[in-house]
């Protein structure tokens, strides 16, 4: 008799704890939010970028004419200098011992100078004194050819003295100019951003990958957007843009066009990766913005949306 | 005598097996009367027809040629559902092997005949109850067939053909699988219970301890009545009931 | 006398209908008493339902939490709609990486509310002891960290920003990356936050422990920045693996997907998209549904067998009771639908039997590493399946028993 009602209880049983499972199994899984709200575009259409923060006057490599020994550094980061300041010296000890050759050179030939003159005024009392006599049985013509040509090449002497000393002057300069290249100056005024060289480093002549010290106009940033060329049709110079910080979509700011790169380049990562990775080409644009509103810093990524004609009516051509 | 002082007419009934290779021949040519009140025994060899006589006559089985009427209708030509109701209603069984539902109880097995006449269920079992009561298996209403003794089993067999007051009773050698004692008591309460005025009982058996409880005793062989013991008068066949000694 | 016998036929007749209703409501007690008479065979009845109901259930459901893993890591990244990827992309893992330009190529489409960057790629990670293990690693966008783990268990997602660090998932930290035992073939000490990796002669300091839904590989499972990714990841050309797209609200899926493709040239599939196509994948070429498919019908095929076979078994065994129930004036119709009932109440008895035994089988294996995902459609499935059963195993029953001559009653 048990089992009459048994196996009917059990099998509802078996049923809804099924039926249970099937619920409880198949909850939809739980989403995992967005750590920081993505940025999205306040336009209907438009064209988004990546963008990187620089000064107005892009940044400038510090580079040296003269490799050589850094003997003192005068600027440290954050420093602001004016155009002609010193940023750091070379070691100089060589040209200035070689100025000092130089000097005595020219001391050298300018002694040379006086000892000639002496020698002309021997010679021109000699050929006076034999011009003046009247008798010219009283001096033979040969004594007196002698001590006029005596006079000729005294003259010469005296001039050849006079243009080793300019000789000399100029190699002096020519050292001089050597030693003012061996500090290096700011050309424009701005913002050391970046020091890479210290006291004691050796630093190269020529363009490095890193460079020695960075210079730039911290007064009105840049954003330098670059535009997918297969986007770059559809960019428009008078269109609206914005650009969001990475990371707090609530920091934007409204650009203005400053230029556009008249070269479309190759396009670099900008993870900071020096290793180029991608072969696609960039249409570069550079926005200038109030810089009060955001607190960026150079070099810092910002995603850039920039208003752009509808394309979905004529449609982007597939690749 | 009218037809209707006769529960069974049977007129030249044959049936013939066809068994695919050979036709067998069960009836040839059946004619027996059963008047209302008779106790009619078939008797003979087996294989002798005996069994097809009483399907045809309980209505299970369709005769091949000849005429039966089991109360004046016509079974041959009556409708699948006219039939169905016939047997419902006017025919009790009872069985050699009993044929007790195992998985019912006395009295659900006695109410079968009941509810397919359309009772309800448990005025179907009371009234089995009180029935079962009758053949003196009162304490026993709720016991499964297992948990009986044969002839108990038989006892309800008995009363399960005749809770729905059936006009025929057929039984198919109703004392053949119990012992001489119970099964004289099982005919004496046959003769008892069931037999009336109004109603006719066949029993198949040839079991000749019993046949004095017949009315009358057809003797079959070959499927033809070679011979019909006993008197044709209902009248006389006609029983007082009788105490079973029990 | 005849008449009045007569007259109880007509009105026999006229409440014939009637009759036969209450018949039936009665005769179904009967027969739930036919069918339960017989424990044993009752219970094999059930029995075989029951395993065939199991099967049909059990082996689909571990069929779908296999083939569900095969996409899971696009379920767990539930936050973009679309994925953008390179256009002959098959499924999830079959990276073909983009360049880095699409990702703001993407942006610039209209309906785009965002767009993130994602790297996905193999890499090998050195462990403690020298051992090196296949690890999934996930670069998520720097800024926003979009695409992260569903479910953190120790530590932030945000605690990615810090340097080098990464995120593993639970069971690779507790298994595949755990630090060898200082006893001998003892388990495992799982990684902690602090501890760190050495991805592709990285340094990677383990910021997080997350839960993620099982890979189809079940390898563990990295995340870190995008930036971070691709500097582990070996030097190539490209690395952007997917491109995750919001669309705007109000925005039509379907129509900003077909936009990306026309404006890109790459593929874009919304996120049913991208794991039906990933599903699909699977299911043609590997070798895991016809496999499923099989047992599911041996399941079929043996618990039609053994419940189809107890069922008529035991209707031949019922069958002069079936008989006398037939002579005593019970109709074929009666009998047909006693039989659809028992096989009804067998089949319900066993199907719900059936599917409990599989929930308590998922149930008990859901903290293990096996696949399992049991569906209100493997419900109706078995539903079905059992039901055919019962059609057939009762079917041939009533056959059996339409044919039955009632004149067997009277044979010994």
């Amino acid at each position: 008799m048990q089992i009459k009602y048994t196996l009917p209880i059990l099998a509802v049983a078996g049923f809804l704890f099924a039926a249970y499972t099937v619920v409880n199994s198949n909850k939809p899984i739980p989403v995992a939010a967005a750590v920081a709200p993505p940025s999205s575009a306040p336009f209907k259409s438009f064209i988004a970028g990546a963008g990187i923060v620089e000064p107005k006057s892009r940044n400038i490599s510090i580079g040296t004419p003269l490799p050589g020994i850094v003997k003192t550094l005068v600027v440290k980061v954050g420093d602001k200098v004016k155009a002609g300041a010193p940023l750091f010296y070379l070691d100089d000890r060589d040209t200035r011992a070689e100025l000092a050759v130089k000097l005595a050179d020219l001391a050298k030939a300018k002694a040379d100078v006086g000892i000639e003159k002496a020698s002309l005024v021997d010679t021109k009392t000699l050929s006076n004194l034999a011009e003046a006599i009247t008798d010219r049985r009283a001096i033979s013509s040969e004594e007196l050819l002698k001590r006029r040509n005596a006079l000729l090449i005294s003259t010469a002497k005296l001039d050849s003295a006079k243009a080793l000393v300019q000789q000399a002057e100029a190699a002096l300069a020519d050292t001089q100019t050597t030693l003012a290249r061996l500090v290096i100056e700011a050309p424009i005024d701005g913002e050391v951003l970046q020091v890479n060289i210290r006291p004691g480093e050796f630093a190269q002549a020529g363009a490095l990958t890193t460079p020695l010290l960075v210079l730039g106009n911290m007064d009105q940033l840049h954003v330098r957007v670059d535009i997918d060329e297969n986007d770059a049709w559809r960019f428009a110079k008078n269109s609206m843009a914005v650009a969001f910080l990475r990371g707090n979509r609530n920091f934007k700011a409204d650009l203005t066009l400053a230029y556009v790169e008249p070269f479309v380049v190759p396009k670099k990562s900008l993870t900071g990766d020096s290793t180029e990775r991608v072969d696609t080409r960039v249409l570069q644009a550079l926005y200038s913005f109030e810089r009060n509103q955001l607190p960026v810093y150079v070099g810092q990524q910002m995603d850039v949306f920039i208003e752009a004609k509808d394309s979905s009516d004529n449609g982007g051509a597939p690749l | 005598m009218d037809s209707s002082s006769f529960a069974v007419r049977c007129r030249n009934v044959i049936k013939v097996y066809d068994t695919g290779s050979q036709k067998v021949t069960a009836l040839n040519g059946i004619n027996l009367e059963i008047a209302l009140g008779e106790l009619m025994m078939l008797v003979g060899p087996s294989g002798c027809g005996k069994t097809t006589l009483i399907s045809i006559i309980a209505g299970i089985l369709d005769q091949d040629d000849g005429y039966c009427e089991v109360f004046g209708e016509d079974l041959l030509n009556m409708s699948i559902q006219r039939k169905l109701n016939f047997r419902a209603r006017n025919i009790g069984f009872v069985f050699q092997a009993f044929n007790l539902l195992p998985a019912l109880n006395a009295a659900e097995n006695v109410s079968i005949p009941l509810i397919i006449n359309g009772m309800k269920r448990a005025e179907a079992e009371r009234k089995a109850a009180t029935l079962l009561e009758q053949v003196g298996l009162g304490a026993r209403v709720t016991a499964l067939p297992s948990e009986l003794s044969g002839g108990q089993q038989q006892r309800v067999a008995i009363a399960r053909a005749l809770v729905h007051s059936p006009r025929l009773i057929v039984c198919d050698e109703p004392t053949s699988s119990l012992d001489h004692e119970t099964g004289h008591r099982v005919m004496a309460l046959l003769k008892d219970v069931a037999l009336h005025k109004d109603r006719a009982l066949v029993i198949v058996t040839h079991d000749a301890r019993i046949f004095d409880f017949a009315d009358r005793i057809a003797k079959m062989d070959d499927g033809c009545i070679v011979e019909v013991k006993g008197a044709t008068n209902r009248n006389l066949s006609f029983h007082q009931p009788t105490r079973s000694k029990r | 006398m005849n008449t009045l016998v007569r007259c109880q036929f007509s009105l026999h007749d006229k409440l014939k209908l009637s009759l036969a209703i209450r018949e039936l409501k009665t005769m179904n007690h009967i027969a739930i008493k036919m069918l339960m008479g017989d424990k044993g065979k009752y219970l094999g009845i059930v029995m075989g339902l029951t395993f065939a109901s199991l099967i049909m259930t059990q082996q689909p459901a571990i069929f779908l939490g296999l083939m569900s893993r095969s996409y899971s890591f696009i379920s767990d990244v539930g936050l973009p709609d679309i994925w953008v990827m390179d256009a002959k992309v098959q499924f999830i893992d079959d990276i073909k990486p983009l360049q880095d330009t699409e990702l703001y190529r993407v942006r610039g489409i209209s309906g785009v509310k965002w767009a993130m960057p994602m790297y996905k790629g193999l890499l090998k990670a050195r462990l403690v002891d020298g051992t090196f293990q296949t690890c999934n690693v996930v670069g998520l966008d720097d800024a926003t960290l979009i695409g992260g783990p569903p479910v953190m268990l120790e530590g932030k997602l945000a605690d990615l920003r810090r340097s080098d660090g990464i995120i593993v998932d639970i069971d690779g930290a507790t298994d595949k990356l755990g630090k060898p035992s200082p006893i001998p073939g003892g388990k495992t000490i799982p990684l902690k936050v602090g501890d760190s990796l050495e991805l592709n002669d990285h340094r990677a300091i383990i910021v997080g422990i997350a839960k993620v839904t099982r890979t189809f590989q079940s390898q563990p499972v990295i995340y870190t920045t995008y930036s971070r990714a691709k500097s582990y990841a070996p030097k190539e050309r490209k690395l952007l693996s997917f491109v995750l797209v919001k669309a705007k609200p109000g925005q039509d899926l379907t129509e900003l997907t077909r936009r990306i493709r026309a404006a890109t040239g790459l593929a874009a599939y919304t996120q049913k998209e991208f794991m039906s196509l990933t599903y699909e994948y699977f299911m043609h070429n590997t070798g895991i549904p016809i496999n499923f498919g099989i047992s599911v019908l041996l399941g079929f095929i043996v618990g039609a067998a053994i419940a189809g076979q107890t069922f008529y078994n035991s209707t031949l065994e019922n069958l002069r009771q079936f008989g006398v129930l037939k002579a005593m004036g019970t109709s074929n119709w009666i009998l047909l639908r006693m039989i659809l009932l028992q096989a009804v109440l067998v089949g319900t008895i066993g199907y719900g039997l059936g599917v409990g035994l599989t929930a308590i089988f998922g149930y008990s294996m859901r903290h293990s590493i096996l696949a399992f995902k049991f569906t209100w459609e493997l419900l109706l499935f078995s539903g079905t399946g059992v039901s055919l059963i019962c059609i057939f195993a009762a079917l041939i029953s009533i056959i059996k028993v339409i044919r039955l001559e009632p004149a067997i009653v009277f044979k010994g």
